[in-house]
């Protein structure tokens, strides 16, 4: 039998092991990094993200040409529903700051679409008049409005609940 | 702390935790009573056209979906202070703090994704919307944090994954006040709306029933991190205790001649 040196017996601490239980955190670890990288890429890289609001839109209508962008805004009273290119959509009047805007929405709407509740669209500048104007209570009618295909709603910070409470609105108009 | 689990051997109550913990379920029951069924619901006359408008029912998850968000912050604080103290004392105590507060920080930051995720979707009609400023730094820090877990256990050596976990963890708390003051300084890039309570918008039962979820969702902290700190400790006692009872027993082989079995050759 080889000869055995005994001097110091006490464990030493363990070594990192290249075993398999380890290389599951490891993965696991690159893999987060990854995703941080592809969620700030993905946050970061896109202009259409953010919000213009509907009196920024007007103003760079001729540079955001045929562009997708978005648009926040508050509706007036007065949603048409109709069909545009055998597709459901809602015809409305979005303003902000005093400007105006005419919306031909495709697809479903938000379900808490109100007047008054300002809303994100995405979408682009068409030339043209929108479908049913008749309907709408205050329309820009500028021979351009806004076709949209994505729309979420953006509420405002107000929790105060007061029976028959009248909501703070902006005020575009005297129809806003 | 030390010596309340020593007398306890290997379970992390206590009196004191028992009390909490039951207080903690006596003020969730309480919270859901309020949150669900004696809080009216967000409803506002159009001003024009008198049409009802708001948000309706599901303005209740507002009584846990910010609670959750603030503990989240107090969490990753906790675990940002107790790594920053780890880095500088060399201490187990800040190292077992500051993964236990990472740990619950963590499922808290989860909560909070999935509880917005259930709020957006009547509300903004979406469940998650990729480039909201908000949504995207608050899954960045539930991201590194979650990193920061795996990290810890990619190493069987505890005092490099100390090391490594408080040095992550102070850059992951970097992200907090981008995700706090997201809402202000990217406006036009987030659906969430501006602080309430720093406008005071909230009034008469839906600011105590808020106030009430603060509550509530400090003593789950508490409880959660009292728990978690503990089972850490024993963790790390039966660790050291294990090594202790290796070296024992060596010793003893040593002085009964046995060398083989002391080095542990024929085992």
């Amino acid at each position: 039998m080889p000869e055995t040196v005994v001097d110091d017996l006490t464990p030493s601490p363990s070594r990192p092991q290249p075993s398999r239980r380890r290389a599951l955190p490891t993965l696991v670890t690159l893999l987060v990094a990854a995703a941080i990288v592809g969620v700030l890429v993905k946050t970061l890289g896109d202009a259409t993200l953010v919000f213009h609001e509907v009196d920024a839109a007007v103003e760079l209508r001729s540079e955001l040409g045929d562009g997708r962008f978005r648009v926040v805004g508050t509706p007036l009273p007065g949603l048409v529903e109709t069909m545009v290119d055998g597709e459901s959509a809602v015809v409305f009047t979005l303003c902000s700051s005093g400007t105006f805007a005419d919306v031909v929405h495709v697809g479903d709407p938000a379900e808490l679409l109100q007047p008054g509740v300002p809303v994100v669209l995405q979408g682009a500048w068409t030339v043209g008049s929108v479908p049913g104007i008749a309907g709408l209570v205050a329309p820009a009618d500028d021979g351009w409005h806004l076709r949209t295909d994505h729309m979420v709603v953006k509420h405002d910070n107000d929790y105060r609940v007061e029976e028959g409470r009248q909501a703070d609105i902006e005020s575009c108009s005297a129809t806003g | 702390m030390t010596e309340t689990m020593a007398t306890n051997g290997t379970t992390t109550g206590s009196r004191g935790s028992r009390v909490l913990g039951a207080a903690t379920l006596l003020g969730l029951a309480t919270l859901l009573l309020f949150a669900f069924g004696l809080t009216e619901a967000d409803i506002r006359l159009h001003p024009t056209t008198g049409e009802e408008i708001g948000q309706f029912d599901a303005v209740r998850l507002l009584y846990l979906h910010v609670p959750l968000a603030v503990f989240t912050y107090v969490a990753f604080v906790l675990c940002a202070f107790a790594s920053a103290g780890y880095l500088i004392r060399r201490t187990p105590w800040f190292d077992t703090m500051a993964h236990a507060a990472a740990e619950v920080g963590t499922v808290f930051c989860g909560l909070v994704l999935v509880t917005g995720s259930i709020w957006g979707r009547p509300v903004w009609n979406t469940w998650w919307e990729w480039g909201d400023v908000r949504l995207m730094t608050t899954l960045v820090l539930f991201l590194m944090f979650t990193g920061y877990l795996a990290l810890r256990r990619a190493t069987v050596d505890p005092r490099a994954a100390a090391r490594r976990g408080a040095v992550v963890a102070l850059v992951a708390v970097l992200d907090l006040p981008l995700v706090n003051r997201s809402v202000e300084w990217w406006e036009n890039r987030t659906l969430h709306q501006k602080s309430t309570l720093g406008e005071l918008k909230i009034q008469d039962l839906t600011l105590f029933t808020l106030m009430l979820g603060f509550l509530v969702f400090g003593l789950v902290l508490a409880w959660l991190l009292l728990h978690r700190f503990r089972v850490g400790w024993l963790e790390r006692e039966d660790a050291e205790h294990g090594i202790a009872a290796d070296i024992a027993e060596r010793r003893a082989a040593i002085d009964e001649g046995d060398v083989d079995a002391a080095v542990g050759e024929g085992t």
